[in-house]
């Protein structure tokens, strides 16, 4: 049985290049090259080995992000995911985790008729970790959140979902939202057939307009959430060094024993 | 001219950059030492491989880059291998990678034996490894695992079964090298491509075999100068990290240097390879710029460590080593500097 699965993927700036936030807009500048979000990589690899098992159908990717960026798309591409949606327009700057919800629900819808979605988490660089909830919402689809595995048996998906204590099976019928933890499938590296494929996939970039949304819904002016302020987050203290003269044993004993560690 | 790399060949780059990243990590690389490698009691059991990277490099398509479409490979040319030379280099990578994916393939791709048409197939798909020498009695980095020996002697390229050569193991100062003396005595039988069918390919072989070592040799200088930078950051004397002083900066600077000059030349021999234009001169300087600055990257590197850089058990032995017995292979300094200046000369 085919199988057609959409996967949510974002492009965030390198972390490897420490972030800047904007003092004007209180929010990360991404004007930099854009790179695939590793959080998603485990999403589009789960994604490809459930539709390798599946026997056929295809994967197809769903992103938001500024200045029809597709660095990152292009990565997912390479890995054999077989088309995109890209929503890129101004209107989308500033938006909140429920507006990039609205327009990820509609890009989906776009996308065609998929058996599954998929997502990270949350995302490394915003953390709201609510948005898959909020696709599933709005797309009236049950959503299952933490998911260290996946099984298809026909119209119904099995989720094993991380715990604290452990996992929970759970079950869902088809279509459904399912984001995955990370580091749960071994992301494949793309082959150099793979990378020259990419460049000739079909990456389909549509304005907020494409996808009948209003544009007072989305970014600043549909944000239901206001960034008062920015500040540096508190350096932790330096810790005491101790010359140690032979005797600076005993002032870790005394420094234990005022911890009542000891 | 341009050599500057494709966009797609930067693509291939940065996923092999990533690949041997996660795959041939220094833990991996320490591991393929076979000679000294912690305590004076210690004997690597390492083999010089690390299959889990040359399996990544044979998935992703890296083995299979110079291979020709009809033998199972991606056909491309020199100019898409150089970086990924670099990248073998700055990771550390003990397999025959240069020899068996880059003077190999093309070697190989002009004999009209049905022999050398099935070794490149099997190159391509990760099955074999191809060891290279040059001479009557050659001395071959991985002699003890490779399966294939191609020996390129003034007239000829011969291929050789390694199961049935007599290989006499010889110590070398990087662990990880293996190095053997490969006996053997030329006989037809053994041809697949002779200086009368093809003494440009036979060319090519030499100039390849200097032109990526010079690269490995620029990405093995990156890796101790990255290593370094990292390491004057951290090490405090008079209350400050020691690379905050101008003596320490300015050693840096001047290794820096010299390995972002040597780049360059790699990338030219290697596009000139690639248009069938003769290499030789550009090879040897690639080879000779690179030798020379990795060696003062590696003694930069080696000094600014301190005392702790002349343990064994430090990791910048790993690449220290490599960069000195690399800069001896295929002609060191010396040998490509007296080309060029022959072929100034000559003009």
């Amino acid at each position: 049985m085919a199988m057609n699965i959409v996967v949510c993927v974002k492009q965030i700036p390198d972390p490897a290049d420490p972030g800047e936030l904007d003092p004007n807009t209180k929010t990360l500048k991404r004007d930099v090259k854009l790179i695939l979000d590793e959080a998603d990589s485990y999403g589009v690899e789960m994604a490809l080995q459930l539709v390798d098992a599946a026997g056929g159908g295809e994967v197809t990717l769903v992103s938001m992000a500024p200045d029809d960026e597709v660095g990152g798309i292009r990565t997912a591409l390479a890995m054999g995911a077989a088309k995109a949606v890209l929503v890129s327009d101004e209107a989308l700057v500033g938006s909140d985790a429920l507006g990039t919800a609205k327009v990820l629900a509609k890009a989906i819808e776009r996308a065609g008729d998929a058996d599954l979605v998929i997502t990270a988490t949350e995302s490394s660089d915003g953390y709201t970790g609510t948005v898959p909830e909020q696709v599933a919402e709005l797309l009236g689809l049950p959503s299952i959140t933490f998911a260290k595995s996946i099984e298809v048996d026909g119209n119904t998906i099995k989720v094993k979902r991380q715990t604290e204590a452990g996992y929970d099976d759970v079950e869902a019928p088809t279509p459904a939202v399912i984001s995955v933890t990370a580091g749960v499938v071994e992301p494949r590296y793309p082959s150099f057939k793979g990378i020259m494929a990419a460049k000739s996939k079909p990456v389909d970039e549509v304005t907020v307009a494409d996808l009948g949304l209003d544009a007072d819904a989305v970014g600043w002016a549909g944000a239901r959430q206001e960034i008062v302020e920015i500040a540096t987050a508190e350096t932790r203290e330096a810790g005491t060094i101790i010359e140690d003269e032979g005797e600076g044993y005993a002032q870790i004993v005394d420094f234990l024993a005022d911890l009542k560690v000891i | 001219m341009r050599f500057a790399p494709t966009e797609e060949q930067a693509e291939f780059r940065s996923a092999v950059k990533a690949l041997l990243a996660d795959t041939c990590d220094i833990v991996a690389v320490r591991a393929s030492w076979g000679g000294e490698v912690g305590r004076h009691t210690d004997v690597g059991q390492g083999n010089g491989r690390v299959e889990r990277a040359w399996k990544g490099l044979a998935d992703m398509g890296v083995l299979g880059l110079l291979v020709p479409e009809a033998d199972g490979g991606m056909g491309m040319t020199q100019d898409a291998f150089v970086g990924i030379a670099v990248e073998a280099g700055y990771a550390g990578l003990p397999d025959p990678l240069i020899e068996t994916a880059a003077v190999a393939p093309p070697v190989l791709a002009s004999s009209s034996e049905p022999l050398a048409s099935e070794i490149l197939a099997r190159i391509a798909c990760g099955e074999v490894t191809v060891g290279v020498g040059f001479g009557e009695s050659p001395i071959v980095p991985c002699a003890s695992t490779a399966d294939w020996f191609l020996i390129l002697t003034g007239s000829a390229a011969h291929l050789l079964d390694a199961s049935a050569a007599d290989i006499t193991p010889l110590s070398s100062v990087d662990g990880a090298r293996h190095l053997g003396r490969v006996n053997w005595n030329a006989d037809d039988s053994t041809v697949v491509v002779s200086s009368d069918s093809d003494a440009v390919a036979l060319a090519a072989a030499r100039n390849a075999a200097a032109t990526f070592s010079a690269a490995a040799l620029v990405g093995l200088s990156h890796r101790m100068i990255d290593m370094t930078v990292e390491y004057v950051g951290e090490r405090r004397q008079f209350g400050v990290p020691i690379g905050s002083f101008q003596a320490v900066k300015h050693e840096l600077a001047d290794a820096a240097l010299g390995v972002e000059f040597a780049e360059p030349l790699a990338f030219n021999a290697a596009h000139l390879l690639s248009v069938g234009e003769d290499a030789t001169v550009a090879a040897s300087m690639a080879k000779s710029r690179a030798s020379r600055s990795s060696q003062v990257a590696s003694d930069v590197c080696l000094q600014l460590h301190g005392a702790i850089g002349y343990t064994v058990e430090h990791d910048l032995h790993l690449f220290m080593k490599r960069a000195w017995a690399l800069s001896r292979q295929y002609g060191d300094f010396r040998t490509h500097r007296a080309v060029v200046r022959r072929a100034l000369l000559e003009d």
